[in-house]
């Protein structure tokens, strides 16, 4: 038993670092009241070696704690993603004029910072229903707190209320469904789900019609994670109030959290493991649960509400979040395709939407730091009073909508070749027409930084090394991965084994 | 005569739908928070119900967990009404513009 | 009609009695204290369902621990009585009655037309032993050790974040 549990512990080791870091920094902050990098400083190394201790579970394929969590390089790769975000997120916080303004604590921020990790990561691990509804509900308790840290802002903690009262919503739905799903199985665990699915949907109609149910119900839970129309209703309000690191953070972990739990929730519970005759690397879902038609219809309106709306914001902050909710539409429809080569796809798509949406909101954060707006009719002439931010955005943005030579086009074009390769010509059209509205709206940024003359009192915006030193090191890989993306390819060719699957 | 499982079952489906239109309908944030309360203690009978029925412990190990989520989300919620109410001197969700589009 | 069955259909006329109250009350503090009430009444329901330790968490949990920090800042807040008029809410009104309507029409169907889909057709011989605190125990620090590990983490940060945001400033 106790051998066991220490082999266990030792597969844990990277949640274990978040945790002690979590612990470290309250204890930190008591200590260095003063100087609020200190602090800062101790939680990047926190996440540090968290990624590293990640490296070192690169091929694990292995189940822990009586089958709460699986180490698979799937969840590797989704908590990689979480970590890469936490450490930028951490490097923008201690830049960040609206966080470090005068007497201010930070202390508790990047504590929460790391609770919320931790629970994102959990959620890309879990492999049981319980555990799955503890680590969403931890992530999102985080995120509301975090949402709300600049509490005399008022945008800010009615943002928080808004996120709670959604999240804890659709975590009762989510609830719900589980119940339902334990009910008609009789267990929590996804795979011993899918070993009771084929007798209950035997069973005839109604056991079919509770189970989709219960999908849909469960559905809501993940499509609020992950910021899908119809669920995405408090992502506009909450990007634009909460702080813009943490608006940074959840728009890239808190979505990698909840696509890698909704992958897992649909692949290990609904495929039939006993098809055969299937070519290579597709999968078979069960008789009786057509859950395949849902996420089609979620990532059609996904695109394209988030796409048309965005059109009308005049804030960038919200624009981007409009943006996102259309990301998550283009990564949905990977998850339609069935096939391994769909979620290498939406893997591939994950790793440039790191760099390419951090990057973005971090120059919307250097920008309102100097101007003190998110308004895009502000950003008139930032292309003469700041050139390299200015070009970083333009690439940023470009790579947003998906256009060579950028990494966002080989994400779209890996994600469209999976499509087509499985017969959804029609699905790929529609997501090929919402890249065209997306292109309309970036171009009016476009326009305004580079070819509207600025207003003559204002005056040039300069950059600290440091934060040139950033932006560095989001635009290369944008750029990098447009030209050369073999490591990546591979890499998501390689992390699609998920733990107790064919 | 012993109580059916389907009886149990259906006093929670409707004890749900009423905590979801109290959530719908409701302005005041408290009272939303009070009736998510109650669609999660109806999803909690639910799963005792299950439970019981199929003798397993784990439905009442979800309860377990599900109340201290509960409690957790409650302290979050009402420190972060009581922020809102410092600023706007209101808890009343149209007033803050909740759902705007 | 036996006992239990007198029982149970006291308790859930009481509980959806006093859900509904606690909804359509104008006064925060009414509908708390109807919840309060309706609490009671699925503490009762668990202990019908042979749940002993979670009846008695209900309890101590629901009613002692958040309904009285939910009371009390009711009361700290000196809340008002929502107003009666309310026109822009007419819509979402009727658009909640008929989701609400349609969701448990398509529930019931599935559970009393239907037939239920768990397999036992009466409480299991096992559940008298199954709801007591040692089972539980049992469960929680054996198989379902991690989540409650993850779970005092969860309180640690709803602790830590509650007192950085209700805290004043300074």
């Amino acid at each position: 038993m106790s051998d066991h549990l220490l082999n266990d512990l030792s597969l844990f080791a990277p949640e274990t670092a978040i945790t002690l870091t979590l612990v470290a920094a309250i204890l930190a902050d008591l200590i260095f009241r003063r100087t609020p990098l200190v602090v800062a400083a101790l939680v990047l190394a926190g996440f540090v070696v968290t990624g590293l201790l990640l490296l070192g579970q690169t091929g694990v394929n292995a189940s822990i704690f009586t089958g709460m969590i699986a180490v698979d390089s799937f969840a590797v790769f989704f908590k990689t993603i979480v970590v890469l975000a936490g450490i930028l997120v951490v490097v923008f916080s201690m830049e960040s004029g609206e966080l470090n303004s005068p007497g201010r604590k930070l202390g508790e921020y990047y504590a929460l910072l790391c609770a919320a990790a931790l629970g994102m990561m959990l959620m890309a691990g879990a492999s049981n229903l319980l555990m799955m509804y503890i680590a969403i509900e931890l992530s999102s308790l985080s995120s509301y707190l975090l949402s709300g840290y600049t509490r005399e802002a008022p945008d800010s903690s009615e943002a928080s209320l808004k996120y709670l009262i959604y999240g804890a919503v659709s975590s009762g739905l989510m609830l719900y469904g589980i119940s339902l799903m334990y009910g008609l199985s009789g267990s929590l665990d996804l795979r011993a789900i899918n070993r009771a699915l084929p007798q209950v949907l035997s069973g005839g109609g109604a056991a079919s019609f509770t189970l989709l149910i219960a999908g849909v119900l469960a559905l809501a839970g993940f499509g609020y994670k992950i910021s899908a129309v119809p669920f995405h209703f408090w992502t506009p309000d909450v990007y634009e109030g909460a702080p813009i690191t943490i608006t940074a953070f959840l728009s890239v972990a808190s979505k990698a959290g909840g696509f890698a739990m909704m992958i897992r929730f649909f692949k290990v519970t609904f495929i039939d493991a006993g098809a055969v005759a299937l070519p290579a690397g597709t999968w078979a879902t069960l008789q009786g649960f057509h859950w395949v038609d849902l996420v089609a219809i979620l990532a059609v309106l996904s695109m394209t509400i988030g796409n048309l709306v965005a059109v009308w914001q005049n804030n960038l902050k919200r624009l981007l979040a409009y943006s996102s909710i259309a990301h998550a539409g283009y990564m949905l429809t990977g998850v339609v395709v069935l096939s391994n080569q769909g979620l290498a796809a939406i893997m591939v798509y994950f790793g440039v939407y790191l760099f390419m949406n951090l990057g973005a909101f971090y120059c919307v954060m250097l920008i309102a730091d100097k101007t003190g707006s998110e308004d895009i009719d502000e950003y008139k002439g930032i292309g003469g009073r700041s050139p390299f931010l200015a070009v970083a955005l333009a690439v940023f943005l470009v790579s947003l909508t998906g256009l060579p030579p950028t990494a966002g086009f080989i994400g779209k074009l890996y994600l469209f070749a999976a499509l087509i390769n499985s017969g959804w010509t029609w699905l790929a059209i529609v997501a090929a027409l919402n890249s065209v509205i997306a292109l309309y709206y970036y171009v009016r940024v476009f326009r305004n930084m580079f070819l509207r003359t600025e207003e003559p009192s204002s005056p040039g915006i300069t950059l600290s090394w440091l934060q040139n030193a950033a932006l560095v090191v989001l635009l290369v890989p944008t750029l990098l991965l447009g030209l050369y993306f073999t490591p990546l390819v591979q890499l998501a060719q390689a992390s699609v084994r998920l733990f107790g699957t064919p | 005569m012993e109580i059916p499982l389907s009886y149990y079952l259906c006093l929670s489906v409707v004890l749900f739908v009423v905590g979801v239109a109290g959530v719908l309908t409701r302005r005041n944030a408290i009272v939303v928070f009070m009736c998510i309360e109650l669609m999660l203690n109806s999803v909690n009978l639910t799963l005792i119900a299950f439970s019981s029925f199929l003798g397993s412990i784990t439905g009442q190990a979800l309860v377990f967990f599900a109340m201290a989520v509960a409690a957790a989300e409650a302290a979050v919620g009402l420190a972060i009404v009581i922020a809102i109410y410092r600023n706007k001197r209101t808890v009343d969700i149209d007033k803050i513009n909740i759902l705007k589009w | 009609m036996t006992v239990e069955s007198l029982v149970f259909f006291f308790l859930a006329a009481f509980a959806v009695t006093t859900a509904v109250l606690m909804v359509v009350q104008r006064s925060p503090l009414v509908s708390a204290i109807y919840l309060i009430a309706n609490f009671f009444a699925l503490a009762a329901l668990y202990l019908l369902l042979r749940a002993q330790l979670l009846a008695v968490l209900q309890i101590v949990v629901y009613t002692g621990a958040i309904m009285v920090l939910v009371v009390f800042v009711i009361m700290l807040l000196n809340l008002e009585e929502e107003g009666r008029v309310r026109t822009r809410i007419a819509i979402r009104t009727w658009i909640t009655v008929v989701l609400a309507a349609g969701f448990l029409s398509e529930i019931v169907y599935v559970f009393f037309v239907a037939g239920t889909p768990a397999e036992g057709t009466t409480i299991s011989a096992g559940a008298e032993s199954l709801g007591t605190v040692e089972s539980m125990g049992e469960a929680l620090f054996g198989k379902f050790l991690l989540p409650f590990e993850i779970t005092s983490l969860l309180l640690l940060t709803a602790i830590l974040g509650a007192v950085v945001l209700a805290k004043r400033k300074g």
